[in-house]
């Protein structure tokens, strides 16, 4: 037994000295310190042999050091937030007084980003101008998504049209994508002197990318500006919702599935009513109604998602509006009917390959009747899409793609006399790529060139596009943009003509952005030079008028945006200045001369203030714009004399009544200015030789809008606040 | 005879250490968080998710670390990196262990930190989904305390925000507090905190009329 023992004893020794002994003779120490570029150490970096259980946190000096039973060829890996992850297979026995330098990781938030001409409205972009709920709760845009961007600089007011115009443009160089796919028919048909809307509603969208210039070779048919929505990826939860407006109702459901999910709404306007409480300048026959519904559809798999959106609308109204040649007024009605249909998918190829793919449809019929003439329009567009992106790391991406437009419009005209049927089909297939470099997290680049092959024109244009930024300080960043930019002439023009080129603008954009504590500011001067813009010489575009693309012009000038949510408690406002020199000689302008819808100064003030006491959110907000041209026939010239400058404050008011029952209301142009847009004047001089005029007023000078908005979910939380 | 005993004892402690090394990185990950270093505790954690590759807690207190260290940081850059970071470890987690509540509450309290960030921006698009992340955790497990605790005390702070009464959801902490007595971790490394934050919601909050 005592021998047993002592061999046991014996062996235990043995054990005991094949652990020490492995332990000694394994153990590598590795060591080293971790610092940024310039030297500077970095504390509490992750150090450790990948796979095991050995490694340490950098002291702060950036040092570490620790132990390892591990032998041969290892992975050391050092990772620190905000830098990329720094990875080095040596043997272990190597791996002592390191110096290790990581690289700043050039997704995190500091990096610079291409700003110029660019603002977003967005949660999860880098610096977002607007916030996603501003395109609803801005004072004066009435729940138009169109409204609130109208605040941004870049844009002009030109109040009795509704669309977007940028920078010297006209509202047809605007583009509006929804999902990367174009929308053809983005605004509901009005008349002469009442403001169109954005067709869509926009509690759909989360986010918005509005570019007033040198955008991506991914975006054409455009030459001033476009405008990208993006469709929520997930509806939160299961709700209904109900809204009752003073002008129509509205209701809302949304359901969930584990992988889709499936919202449906529908809306009633009917302004009957409110026209009896407070008439206008208009004689309303049949007041204005539309009915309309949308549906988007959402389904993930494991690599992508696809989204399928529907809209539908149907507006009609007649009226007989006020006109110096017809002294018992122009009656006019209007029947349109639009459908829209698109359907996109994102998805994850491997690791580095991204496809984004999608078409869209759209179907618009709209039957004028203008006193003793009927027109009937039919237009059917169709766009197609397919984009690849391949990211070769952090730093370089690419991405290539192609593109078909397809539309064919076709018109009828019945006049007392005349009888005539006119059509155009109108193809362009698209190929663009485009690279991104970012260099350092200081300095990034986006180079890029867009070819486009019209059928009709059987002609191709390219397009390059290139923009830089460099970051100047920790919180200001200077860009830099160029690019060609081409759009068709219109179908009022190739319905007539298709004997023409494409339209071409340039872009030069400088840009100064300033971001830093909850206040942004931004200051961008530009030069945008317009070719090839189509002239005729008559007075509107006529079956006999003679085309050319002689027509050319400028746009120059500076835009200055603040927003500041810091500086006073509850309080979030913004500014927006924009001056504008712009001249042109298009259409059948004799000479060259500013447009109507060019004023040389806009100002927007919004502010937004919640008052917690309350639970309301109360909202203001002021638009100026300087006089517009319009040519007085009495005297010489074109486009010689301006009107006043245009003026008008709005206020809301937002009342939570509980979680889920909101009330709003809101007034526009509450002070009751007098506003004018332009003058018509007589088509021939009176007995004393003077054309008479009359002065175009809004149809009415305020607007005033009272809403109960109800939301009706399991969990009582969510509410209609984004609806408004 | 003793000998055997002792040599039996030494063979499975020496067993014992090599099992345990998981073990022991996390006794040791948990200590550092008690000794108020918490990011050295998320990066051992880290280690330990690297090693453990198909075990979700370390990856969870990764995530749990950064977003707790979150709330009060005012830097946007760094608030936004540290959140990001624990987003992609609840991916990384979600992805080994689907329909975790212990998950699904973390990551509740992720857009929770950007609520509490800026209300402003982020507080009506993502309480929404805060609520649903709370109603899919209490249905997969209805008597799990966090789960119970952490839904009353979103929805007490929404009432306390419109100015509702609180008391139906101090029956819910309450509830929850019963609960904790009774609850047992699956192991010593399972999540097992709130039982105090149950105390001091009934004690304070609760007890304000």
């Amino acid at each position: 037994m005592k021998s047993l023992t002592t061999l046991l004893r014996s062996k235990l020794f043995f054990l005991f000295l094949i652990i020490i002994s492995e332990t000694i003779t394994a153990q590598n120490i590795i060591s080293g310190i971790v610092t940024q570029k310039n030297g500077a150490p970095i504390a509490g970096a992750n150090v450790y042999l990948e796979g095991t259980y050995d490694g340490t946190s950098t002291a702060s000096n950036g040092s570490f050091v620790f132990e390892t039973s591990e032998n041969g060829v290892q992975t050391l890996t050092v990772s620190f937030v905000s830098f990329e992850p720094f990875l080095m297979a040596a043997d272990v026995s190597h791996l002592t007084n390191l110096t290790i330098v990581l690289r700043d990781d050039v997704n995190s938030l500091d990096t610079v980003v291409l700003s110029a001409g660019t603002f977003e409205a967005s949660d999860n972009s880098k610096v977002s101008v607007l916030k996603p709920l501003d395109v609803v709760t801005t004072a004066g845009a009435v729940g138009d998504f169109i409204g609130a961007l109208q605040t941004l600089p870049g844009t002009s007011t030109v109040s009795e049209d509704g669309r977007l115009f940028v920078r010297g443009g006209d509202a047809l160089e605007t583009q509006i994508f929804i999902d990367g796919i174009r929308v053809f028919t983005p605004y509901t048909p009005s008349t002469n002197n009442i403001p169109s809307r954005g067709r869509y509603s926009p509690f759909l969208f989360d986010g918005i990318t509005f570019s007033t210039g040198g955008y991506s070779a991914e975006y054409g048919q455009a030459l001033s500006s476009v405008l990208l929505l993006n469709t929520i990826d997930e509806p939160d939860q299961e709700k209904t919702e109900v809204s009752i407006m003073s002008v129509g109702a509205g209701i809302g459901n949304t359901q969930k599935w584990d992988k889709s999910s499936l919202s449906v709404n529908a809306s009633y306007i009917n302004l009957a009513p409110y026209n009896e409480v407070f008439s206008d300048r208009n004689q309303w026959h049949k007041p204005f109604e539309t009915l309309s519904g949308e549906t988007v559809f959402r389904k993930k798999f494991d690599n992508g998602l696809l989204k399928i959106y529907n809209a539908f609308d149907t507006t009609n109204f007649e009226l007989t509006q006020q006109d110096i040649n017809t002294p018992e007024g122009v009656r006019f009605q209007l029947k349109n009917t639009n459908f829209y249909s698109n359907a996109s998918y994102t998805g994850s190829l491997s690791d580095s390959w991204k496809l984004m793919g999608g078409a869209s449809y759209t179907y618009s019929k709209s039957k004028f009747d203008i006193e003793e003439q009927a027109i009937k329009d039919v237009e059917n567009s169709a766009h197609l899409k397919l984009k690849l992106r391949k990211r070769f790391s952090n730093r370089i991406k690419l991405q290539l793609g192609g593109e078909q437009f397809i539309t064919k419009f076709n018109e009828n005209f019945n006049g007392p006399d005349v009888t005539e049927g006119y059509g155009v089909q109108n193809n362009i297939s698209v190929l663009f790529s485009e690279a991104d470099f970012i260099f350092s997290k200081k300095f990034a680049s986006k180079v890029g060139v867009r070819a486009e092959y019209s059928a009709l024109f059987d002609a191709v244009t390219i397009a390059p596009r290139i923009s830089l930024a460099y970051k100047t300080g920790r919180d200001s960043q200077v860009s830099l943009a160029y690019g060609d930019f081409y759009q068709q002439p219109d179908m009022g023009v190739l319905k007539f003509e298709s004997d023409l080129q494409a339209q071409n603008t340039k872009h030069f954009i400088a840009n100064y952005q300033y971001v830093a504590n909850n206040r942004i500011f931004r200051a961008e001067a530009y030069r945008k030079e317009y070719n090839d813009l189509v002239r005729f010489d008559t007075p509107t575009e006529t079956f006999n008028s003679n085309y050319t693309n002689g027509g050319d012009g400028y746009a120059q000038g500076i835009d200055f945006f603040w927003r500041d949510n810091q500086s006073l408690k509850e309080i979030d406002y913004w500014i927006s200045y924009s001056f504008l020199d712009s001249q042109r000689q298009y259409r059948n302008y004799p000479i060259k001369a500013t447009p109507s819808f060019a004023n040389t100064h806009n100002v927007s003030v919004v502010a937004k203030y919640w008052i917690e006491d309350w639970k309301s959110q109360v909202g203001f907000s002021y638009q100026y714009g300087s006089g517009r041209t319009y040519t007085n026939p009495n005297q010489l010239g074109f486009l010689q004399e301006r009107t006043k400058g245009y003026n008008s404050l709005s206020l809301n008011w937002a009342y939570l009544i509980s979680q889920q029952q909101i009330l709003y209301a809101s007034v526009n142009n509450v002070l009751g200015f007098k506003n004018i847009n332009g003058y018509q004047y007589a088509d021939t001089p009176n007995t004393t030789g003077d054309f008479a005029r009359q002065t175009l007023r809004p149809a009415a000078d305020q607007f005033f809008f009272v809403g109960f908005f109800w939301t009706i979910s399991e969990d009582r939380s969510d509410n209609q606040l984004d609806n408004l | 005879m003793r000998t055997l005993f002792i040599l039996a004892t030494f063979l499975f402690s020496v067993s014992g250490i090599s099992q345990t090394k998981y073990e022991q990185g996390m006794q040791k990950a948990f200590d550092l968080w008690k000794n108020e270093k918490p990011m050295e505790a998320a990066n051992l954690f880290e280690r330990i998710a690297q090693a453990e590759t198909d075990n979700w807690l370390p990856l969870y207190y990764v995530a749990k670390i950064n977003i707790i260290y979150s709330f009060g940081e005012k830097d946007a850059t760094k608030f936004s990196a540290q959140l990001e970071k624990a987003r992609d470890f609840i991916n990384d987690a979600t992805a080994i262990s689907k329909d975790n509540p212990e998950i699904l509450i973390l990551d509740a309290l992720w857009y929770t930190a950007w609520i509490a960030y800026d209300g402003q921006k982020y507080g009506m698009t993502y309480s929404g989904k805060v609520t649903s992340l709370y109603e899919k955790a209490i249905q997969l497990a209805p008597k799990n305390p966090r789960v119970v605790l952490g839904k009353a005390e979103w929805e007490m702070e929404a009432a306390q925000y419109f100015g509702k009464p609180i008391t139906p959801y101090c029956k819910d902490v309450a509830r929850a507090l019963s609960l904790f007595a009774t609850f047992k971790p699956e192991s010593d490394f399972h999540p097992n905190d709130g039982e105090g934050r149950a105390k001091e919601l009934l004690n304070n909050s609760c007890r304000k009329k």
